[in-house]
């Protein structure tokens, strides 16, 4: 049965560090906007260019992960609000909605004032609503855009890109090293990019290091509610001597606990993979919800938008730009088809080994969302696999119906628990 | 002998209601027949917005334009796999596969409209295993000449497979004919839309949505004769002009409004003078040169001369433009945008717009729909009260 | 003799089941729920066990279950009506397999194994479409009552097609097929039809597999079983006491664990539960 949720999450010294390390990140987007900063390169989270961009000491910024900072701090709701006004409509996503909300109140956030763009790099990755999303912060800032179109991985039979499709990003990315040398009046420095490639390749190997932890029982920490807490260094830091240190103390920390067997729950009960991003208005009581019944996150698919590095990826030093281009093509989520998250997920089950997936779908993002329901046919009825399907939102706390939810997920548990019982029988 | 106006009225009256029944029939009998006519031939269905036919029907064989089930059946299996929050084209279009109406395509394409779409192509895939399923990438790079060059690459690319599954190999003599003959069908449909512009009470938006829509499910040879039946006829008939506002009409681009819909917009008091139904299949807004490479001069069209589409992200104009060019253009005294219900493309778009019309001083409505709906009440209060207020401003 | 409890808090209701170690039903009580949900769920427990006629603190083992069933404060465990529903079902018609059931704003369906036990189970989405709210609306706007719609529909010669299911736009939508002429009972068939063809699409999700119970409010609707019987083309079970069904589950589980040692068997969990 359930239990109270127990303090549930992993509260190491990581956090310090995560927190001064990204409370840093964000006092330079704060100096950006004063204009005592760098360059501010706007981009999508997923599959991107950042190793170039920190090359040219320009700064990335990721309205996606200012939005989803203005919903944990439970500052969404005006902003959204404030851009439904505007002519937005309720079935827009809503972390767009809170970044053009948040960016006509000033760009002021509690946690930092986010510069204007110098730069809106659209990195194409399979989300179409980015398109639009940049469209409209360049029409709003009128700041230069440029849209890198990188082909959606569409080969049903096989998961590499095509020399095409290589060919075509890495020709992009040599546009982009030209724009940004006009705009920073600096020519590329290519030793600088290999450092920083390099540094970018380290940490993806230890993150893909740390994920494999998870493999354990009982798992050391929660694949989805804690990775998110180091995904923010892996986006923001990525490429830097920080983001680097941050990964070796992170998988010293959990390697140990490993070994300890300690994991983030008394005891784990059931072992889970959760689909879907987070409730981020109501990333406790979510978290709750599943801590009640003693189910750990093995592994989630939402830690892998900003890149899969656990099934064998890595920068490449020796060819920086093909690994980009290798790394927006094929090694993050958004750019991958629907059936190839099937596999991914199917991967997490088998080689993870889990009891059961939970899917969490939100409106706001249908890349995600959008067929889940196809998703839970094919690991229930094809690979009799538990399956439970609860929807939210990620951004808008309006969608956020915790009886409803508690009472699915509660149920959901309830019926595991009790074949597990007739089995023991 | 000549025809009377009274028998080519009748006549027009006759193909209009032919159009409808096809648009109607999610049977497809009108294709099926073709098929059954042209033994061997196969037929690959287009997913909106935008489609290479030309590439299809140089492998000769036929295009067919699957766009969702309007509100002809009822959805039962697909509402298990697509969410409430998803538009109804998705779920209907999985619905005509779920049904079996769809075995007898050969294949389905589809290209990289919104999530939603991404994500059915995946769904079709799983769930349909003996069928052709390909998704084209378009690209989103017109800034930089390389978005071009790329889908002249892509276009080979589905070539290739669209040859493989027709066991026919066309050569660029024949990709031409092919591009010559939709050439004539896009002019046809140019010329009525200029033709209707010019004189809205010839024929109806509803009226050339039918002739469009029903052109997307037949073979292009008979579409251009009917085209050109029409286009003959049309200056002759009978009808006289209605004292109505001038509109025009954006939004509707992939999914289709209820014919009846936008009969209800027209009887309200609107003449719709443009609008970007099918994105009129008429997609671009010259001729696709003939060439050697007839891939580069498609490829080079869409890049260059495409009409807009809510799927097309064109950073070197801004969003509104096409649509105050195109409001003014037509000495329209209003925009109306109607778009989809959780069609995120039309609503994000409508976001910019409404701002741009504002600016411009250009009244608009926004209207939502679904294509399965069959009641317009609420439509119909909404633009008799908006047509109401610019008479009596 | 050992008796248990069942306490099924709902939004509007709250049911209230004895059951003996015989496993027969021998109390029984329904009371609105009102804002006290605490008060309300003792209550209905006090009102049940005086209708069994035993004392309310004589019960072995009470479950709570339904929407407030964190409110059951008296109780010994909390367990959600989708897993008391499956149970309740299986009690009532023991070759049940799969459970339809329709609330105020809940559909779902539950796939039901051989001891009542849930195997998978779907749950509507977020808007009203295919709930009792949507019928509840449909009724008002043709001015009747939930009690008296479904036999009216019956009464239906050529249903009209609804072109929404949803809640809101049902009450424009019937404003216009009124003001065509249409009949109530043709309209009303028309509503029926709309929910039973969503209801089975949603349940078709776990598998529809025969006996099917349909439980919930809106199972007393007539028109509504003949509507679901003739999408699924099977009968279904339906009975007086479905209302009670959730309660008829959380007693059973009550029963055995109060048969099983009870408290023991969940001990820690169920403490904790309590507080």
């Amino acid at each position: 049965m359930a239990q109270p949720a127990p303090k549930s999450d992993y509260q190491g010294k990581l956090h310090n560090l995560q927190k001064d390390m990204i409370g840093r990140y964000y006092d330079s987007l704060t100096a950006a906007s004063e204009g005592r900063g760098k360059k501010a390169v706007y981009m999508m989270v997923s599959g991107n260019p950042v190793e170039l961009i920190q090359a040219f000491d320009m700064l990335p910024v990721y309205p996606e992960v200012n939005a989803l900072q203005l919903a944990v701090k439970k500052q969404s709701l005006p902003h959204i609000l404030a851009a439904e006004e505007m002519g937005y409509s309720t079935d827009n996503c809503a972390y767009v909605k809170a970044d053009v909300g948040m960016y006509f109140a000033g760009r002021k956030t509690p946690f930092a004032t986010i510069p204007e763009p110098d730069l809106i790099l659209c990195n194409y990755v399979g989300c179409n609503v980015y398109l639009q999303w940049f469209e409209h912060l360049a029409e709003f800032s009128k700041k230069p855009i440029y849209n890198l179109d990188v082909p959606f991985s569409r080969n049903m039979v096989s998961d590499e890109p095509s020399d095409d499709d290589v060919s075509y990003v890495v020709k992009q990315l040599e546009e982009l090293i030209e724009i940004c040398e006009r705009m920073t009046g600096k020519s590329l420095d290519f030793k600088k990019l290999q450092r920083i490639t390099e540094l970018s390749g380290e940490t993806g190997h230890l993150w893909s290091e740390i994920k494999k932890l998870t493999r354990e029982r009982p798992a050391p920490f929660d694949a989805y509610f804690d990775s998110v807490m180091m995904m923010a260094p892996l986006y923001c830091l990525r490429g830097t001597e920080d983001g680097l240190w941050f990964f070796q103390e992170a998988y010293k920390e959990m390697k140990k606990r490993a070994e300890m067997r300690e994991g983030p729950l008394p005891e784990e009960k059931f072992r889970i993979v959760i689909e879907g991003p987070p409730p981020w208005p109501y990333l406790r009581q979510f978290r709750d919800m599943f801590s009640r019944w003693g189910a750990v996150a093995i592994a989630s698919t939402y830690s892998t938008v900003g890149g899969i590095w656990e099934f064998g990826f890595q920068h490449d030093p020796l060819r920086p730009i093909e690994s980009m281009a290798k790394h927006m093509l094929q090694f993050n989520l958004c750019n991958r088809n629907f059936l190839q998250r099937y596999q991914q997920i199917k991967d997490y089950i088998d080689q993870w080994g889990a009891d059961a997936l939970v899917i969490h779908s939100v409106k706001s993002c249908r890349l995600f969302s959008a067929g889940q329901g196809d998703m839970r046919e094919y690991f229930t009825k094809q690979l009799g696999v538990p399956t439970l399907l609860v929807e939210s939102d990620i951004e808008d706390p309006r969608y956020f119906a915790e009886a409803q939810i508690r009472n699915r997920v509660d149920a959901f548990f309830e019926s595991l628990e009790h074949q597990r019982m007739l089995v023991k029988k | 002998m000549a025809t009377t106006p009274v028998q080519e009225a009748t006549r027009l009256h006759a193909i209009f209601e032919s159009c409808r029944e096809i648009t109607q029939d999610v049977e497809f009998s009108a294709a099926k027949q073709w098929l059954a006519e042209h033994p061997g031939r196969k037929a690959i269905g287009c997913f909106p917005i935008y489609c290479p036919v030309e590439l299809i029907h140089a492998c000769r064989m036929l295009p067919l334009g699957i766009i969702g089930a309007g509100n002809q059946i009822e959805i039962t299996y697909a509402d298990s796999r697509f969410q409430s929050f998803v538009c109804s084209i998705v779920k209907s279009t999985l619905e005509l596969g779920f049904t079996k109406r769809l075995e007898f395509v050969e294949g389905m394409l589809f290209h990289n409209i919104c999530d939603p779409a991404r994500n059915l192509a995946s769904v079709f895939i799983r769930n349909f295993p003996g069928m052709f399923v390909d998704y084209i990438h378009f690209p989103q790079n017109f800034a930089s000449p390389l978005g071009m060059q790329y889908l002249q690459k892509e276009y080979r690319r589905i070539l290739d497979a669209l040859q493989e599954r027709s066991g026919y190999k066309p050569t660029a003599e024949d990709l031409n004919r092919s591009i010559q003959l939709y050439n004539r069908i896009r002019a046809a449909l140019r010329e009525l839309y200029r033709l209707r512009s010019e004189k809205p009470h010839l024929i109806s938006a509803a009226e050339q949505f039918l002739l469009t829509r029903a052109g997307t499910l037949m073979s292009p040879e008979k579409n251009v004769e009917m085209l050109e039946e029409v286009l003959a006829a049309l200056p002759t008939r009978a009808t006289r002009p209605k004292d109505r506002i001038r509109v025009v009409l954006e939004g509707s681009f992939c999914e289709l409004p209820p014919v009846a819909l936008i009969e209800t917009i027209e009887e309200a008091g609107c003449y719709i003078l443009d609008d970007d139904f099918l994105r009129g299949w008429r997609w671009f807004t010259q001729e696709v040169p003939i060439e050697a490479n007839p891939l580069h001069a498609l490829a080079e069209s869409y890049s260059e001369r495409a009409y807009y589409s809510g799927s097309k992200h064109d950073s070197r104009e801004v969003k509104a433009a096409h649509l105050i060019k195109m409001a003014q253009d037509q000495k329209a005294d209003a925009v109306v945008i109607m778009a989809a219900k959780f069609c995120e493309p039309a609503l994000f778009d409508y976001a910019l717009y409404r701002k741009a019309l504002d600016d411009a001083k250009i009244p608009h409505l926004l209207l939502e729909f679904e294509e399965k709906t069959w009641i317009f009440d609420r439509a119909r209060s909404e633009a008799e009260t908006f047509v109401e207020s610019l008479l009596f401003d | 003799m050992i008796y248990a409890g069942g306490v099924d808090v709902g939004s509007t209701q709250t049911k209230a089941i004895v059951l003996s170690e015989e496993r027969k039903i021998i109390g029984r009580a329904l009371i609105n729920t009102g804002a006290m949900v605490s008060q309300a769920a003792e209550r209905a427990f006090r009102e049940a066990a005086a209708d069994a006629g035993i004392a309310a603190g004589s019960a072995a083992y009470v479950v709570g279950t339904g929407y407030g069933r964190y409110k059951v404060t008296f109780g010994n465990a909390q367990i959600t009506e989708i897993s008391c529903h499956a149970r309740g079902a299986n009690f009532l018609f023991p070759k049940t397999r799969t459970v339809i059931d329709m609330g105020g704003q809940d559909a779902k369906g539950i796939r039901v194994g051989e001891d009542g036990d849930v195997k998978d189970f779907v749950m509507n989405d977020k808007c009203a479409a295919g709930t009792g709210r949507f019928l509840s609306n449909a009724a008002e706007t043709a001015g009747l009552t939930l009690d008296n719609m479904g036999p009216i529909s019956l009464q239906c010669k050529k249903p009209v097609r609804l072109s929404t299911v949803c809640a809101v736009f049902v009450e424009s939508d019937i404003m216009s097929y009124l003001a065509e002429g249409k009949t109530v009972p043709d309209i009303l068939g028309g509503v029926h039809s709309a929910i039973a063809a969503r209801t089975v699409a949603l349940v078709r999700r776990v598998g529809i597999e025969p006996e099917i119970t349909f439980t919930g409010g809106v199972s007393r609707n007539i028109g509504m079983v003949k509507a679901l019987e003739e999408k699924l083309g099977f009968p279904v079970n339906v009975c007086d006491d479905s209302h009670f069904i959730g309660a008829i589950g959380a007693a059973i589980f009550a029963l055995e664990r109060a048969l099983t040692g009870g408290v023991a068997a969940t001990s820690g969990a169920d403490k904790a539960a309590k507080k």
